[in-house]
C-alpha cells in the first residue's frame, strides 16, 4: 500500500538559517505516528511546508489519496485543505469573535459552494447546503465532546474545550491526513488522557494523524511510531518505546552527558 | 361570532408579539417612526433633507463596513466609489437621460467592476500598505473629476442633473417627477432596507463567516481552505457597488456634482460612522450614521451663535473620536462577542499573532 505522504529529501531554509535539512520519511495509510524533537527542531516548520503556509525550499511533499498522487509541496494552503491535509495550530488559533458552531462552520467552508448570490436570493441549493452545514457542523462538535455549547464565544471557553473546538474545526473540512501540533500543550493529567481517548476516535473513522507533541506521556500512549528530528535533521525513527531509550534521542533532549549516563 | 373572531386574532398578535425579540420590537418602533415622520407637525423640508442625508450615509456605511468591519482591512478610499457612482449616473442622466431604476443595477455593477479592478492587484498587500493604496485611489478619483474637464466639466461641477421620475408614458400612463423632499425621502427608506436586507443575509451565510474568518484570523481561514484574495476582492467588490448606489442616489437627489464633494474627508467621517456606531455590526453603523449627520447639522447651526467658525466641528468630531476611543474602543454598539466579553467585565485586548510566512 503506497503511503499516504511521502516527504522527500525536504529542505527549507529561511536566509541563512536552515530549518529543515534532507528530511525524509513516509506516513501510512491510518497509523498515528508521533513528531517529536526538542524546541527549534523544525518540527513546526515541516507542518507548514505540508499544509502550504511555507513554501520548501527543496524535496517533495507528495500526498496519495484514492489512487490520487499530487505533489504539495508549495501549494497554495487552501488547496491543501481541498485535497484533505487539515492542521491545528501550536498557539490555538480560533476564529474569537465567533460563535462555537460558527468556528466549526467555517471549517465547512472547502466542502460546500454557495457565494453571494446564494447568501442574499436563499435559493433552494442554498438552504439545504446551509442545512446540512449547520447538521454536521454539530455532529462535528458532539464528536469532539461539546454538544450544546455551540452558541459559546468561542474565546470564552476554557483552553481545554479550545483545543477540542480546534480539532472539531479541522475535522470538519473532512481531512484523510489531520495534523495536530501540540495538541496536549498545557493540559492536565485527565485532559490529556481525554485528548489520547479523541485522537483514537478519529484514527478509528479512518483518519491518518500526525501529531507533533513535547508530552511524552501523550506520544508513548497514543502513536505507533515515532520520527524524531532534531536541528532540522532526521534523527532516528521506530517503534515509541525504541526511540524513547535510543541513546541518539537522549542526547538531543538532555546533551552528551546524560545519554553516557543512561 | 364576530367577537371570538375579533377575540382570537388580539390573541394571536399578543402571542407574535411576544415572540419578537426587545432588539426587534425596538427596530420595528424605529421603522414606523420613520415611516410617518413627514407628516408630523414639526416636521419642515429642511429636516427632511437631513432625514435622507442620514439614510443616504447609512447606505454608505453599511457598504463601507464589509471592508473594514466584516474583513478587517483599512479602506480609506470608499468615497473614490461613491464619486464615481455619482458622476457615472449624473453623467449618464445628462446626456442620455437614463432612468433612475435602470442606473441603480448598472451603478452596482459598475461599483463592483471597479472595486476589482482596484482590489484585485492590491489585496494582497497587508494591513496599512492597502490602506495607502485606497487613499491614494480616491485622490485618483478626485484629481480625475477635476481634470478631465471635457468630460466632468471639472470644478465647474455638473449641474441640471435630472431628477428622479417614474415614467410610465410607455404603457400610456402619466410621468410622475420627484419633486421636493418627500418623494427621496420614501426613495432612501427603500433603499436603506434592501440594503439592510442584504447585508443582514451576508452576514448569516457562507460568504459572511468567511470574511469573519478572514477578520479574525487570517492563518486559521486559509487552513478551512479559504481562498483569502479571492474573499477579499468579492468583499471589496460589494462594498465599492453600495458606494456607487449611495453615489447615484446623490446625484440624482442634489441634482448637482463637483469634485470637491469627494474628498478624503468623507472617506474619513464614514469610516467615523463606523468605528463610533461598532464596527462589524450592521445596527452600530447605521446608529453610527445617525449621530454624526445630525451632529453635524446641529453643530453648523449652534456653532455660529457661539461665534465659533463653522468648521470647528470638524474639531468636535475628533474630540469626539478621542474620547470614544478612551472609553468604549469598539463603539456605540458592538459585535455580539465582545459585548459579552464587556458585560462580563474583561477587558479585550487585542492579541498580537504572528503572521508566519503569509508573504503570499
Amino acid at each position: 500500500m503506497t503511503p499516504i505522504l511521502e516527504i522527500k529529501k525536504l529542505f527549507k531554509s529561511f536566509g541563512g538559517l536552515e530549518a529543515l535539512k534532507d528530511i525524509n520519511f513516509n506516513i501510512d495509510r491510518g497509523e498515528i505516528i508521533g513528531l517529536i524533537g526538542p524546541n527549534g527542531a523544525g518540527k513546526t516548520t515541516l507542518f507548514n511546508c505540508v499544509a502550504g503556509i511555507e513554501k520548501p525550499t527543496g524535496g517533495q511533499i507528495v500526498f496519495t489519496n484514492g489512487g490520487n498522487t499530487v505533489s504539495i509541496g508549495g501549494k497554495k494552503p487552501e488547496a491543501v485543505t481541498a485535497l484533505g491535509i487539515a492542521r491545528t495550530f501550536q498557539n490555538i488559533r480560533l476564529f474569537d469573535n465567533l460563535t462555537v458552531l460558527d468556528n466549526v462552520k467555517i471549517g465547512r467552508h472547502c466542502r460546500t459552494k454557495s457565494t453571494f448570490f446564494g447568501a442574499v436570493v436563499r435559493n433552494k441549493f442554498q438552504r439545504s447546503e446551509e442545512k446540512a452545514i449547520t447538521e454536521t457542523a454539530n455532529q462535528f462538535l458532539e464528536f469532539v465532546g461539546l454538544k450544546g455549547r455551540g452558541q459559546e464565544i468561542a474565546a470564552s471557553m476554557p483552553y481545554g474545550n479550545q483545543r477540542r473546538l480546534e480539532i472539531a474545526r479541522a475535522l470538519a473540512t473532512e481531512p484523510h491526513l489531520l495534523m495536530l501540533d501540540e495538541p496536549a500543550a498545557g493540559m492536565n493529567t485527565q485532559e490529556s488522557r481525554d485528548l489520547m481517548a479523541l485522537i483514537r476516535r478519529i484514527r478509528d473513522k479512518g483518519i491518518t494523524i500526525l501529531l507533533i507533541e513535547h508530552d511524552m506521556k501523550v506520544v508513548m500512549g497514543v502513536c505507533e511510531r515515532v520520527v524524531v528530528i532534531n536541528h532540522g535533521e532526521w534523527l532516528t525513527e521506530g517503534e515509541p518505546q525504541d526511540v524513547q531509550n535510543d541513546p541518539k534521542v537522549i542526547e538531543a533532549y538532555l546533551g552528551t552527558g546524560a545519554a553516557d549516563a543512561a | 361570532m364576530g367577537k371570538v373572531v375579533l377575540q382570537d386574532a388580539y390573541n394571536k398578535s399578543k402571542v407574535a408579539l411576544q415572540k419578537t425579540s426587545l432588539g426587534a420590537k425596538i427596530r420595528i418602533s424605529f421603522l414606523i417612526v420613520a415611516l410617518i415622520l413627514p407628516f408630523l407637525p414639526f416636521v419642515s423640508d429642511y429636516i427632511l433633507h437631513i432625514a435622507i442625508l442620514i439614510f443616504l450615509y447609512m447606505i454608505l456605511s453599511l457598504g463601507l463596513n464589509i471592508v473594514p468591519g466584516f474583513n478587517g482591512l483599512l479602506d480609506l478610499g470608499y468615497v473614490g466609489f461613491y464619486g464615481i457612482g455619482a458622476y457615472t449616473s449624473g453623467l449618464l442622466t445628462y446626456h442620455f437621460g437614463l432612468s433612475y431604476w435602470l442606473i441603480i443595477p448598472f451603478a452596482f455593477i459598475n461599483g463592483a467592476i471597479w472595486g476589482i479592478l482596484l482590489g484585485a492587484p492590491t489585496l494582497r498587500l497587508t494591513g496599512d500598505y492597502f490602506a495607502i493604496v485606497t487613499f491614494g485611489f480616491s485622490e485618483l478619483v478626485v484629481l480625475f473629476l477635476t481634470n478631465e474637464i471635457w468630460l466632468t466639466r471639472g470644478p465647474l461641477g455638473l449641474p441640471g442633473i435630472d431628477v428622479v421620475s417614474i415614467d410610465l408614458t410607455l404603457f400610456g400612463g402619466p410621468k410622475w417627477e420627484f419633486i421636493g423632499e418627500l418623494p427621496y425621502y420614501y426613495l432612501a427608506i427603500a433603499m436603506v432596507l434592501v440594503t439592510l436586507f442584504v447585508m443582514n443575509r451576508i452576514q448569516d451565510s457562507r460568504l459572511g463567516r468567511a470574511w469573519f474568518a478572514i477578520r479574525d484570523d487570517e492563518v486559521a481561514a486559509v487552513s478551512c481552505g479559504i481562498n483569502l484574495l479571492a474573499y477579499k476582492v468579492i468583499a471589496f467588490a460589494i462594498s465599492a457597488a453600495f458606494g456607487a448606489v449611495g453615489g447615484s442616489f446623490f446625484a440624482r437627489w442634489v441634482t448637482f456634482l463637483s469634485p470637491d464633494m469627494f474628498k478624503f474627508w468623507e472617506s474619513f467621517l464614514i469610516l467615523c460612522m463606523i468605528v463610533l456606531g461598532g464596527m462589524g455590526n450592521i445596527w452600530g453603523v447605521m446608529i453610527g450614521a445617525v449621530v454624526l449627520v445630525s451632529m453635524s447639522e446641529v453643530l453648523r447651526e449652534l456653532l455660529p451663535l457661539l461665534g465659533l467658525p463653522v468648521e470647528g466641528r470638524f474639531l468636535a468630531f475628533g474630540l469626539i473620536m478621542v474620547l470614544m476611543m478612551r472609553y468604549r474602543p469598539a463603539g456605540i454598539l458592538p459585535i455580539p462577542a465582545v459585548a459579552a466579553q464587556m458585560r462580563a467585565g474583561r477587558v479585550k485586548r487585542k492579541k498580537v499573532k504572528p503572521v508566519v510566512g503569509m508573504t503570499k
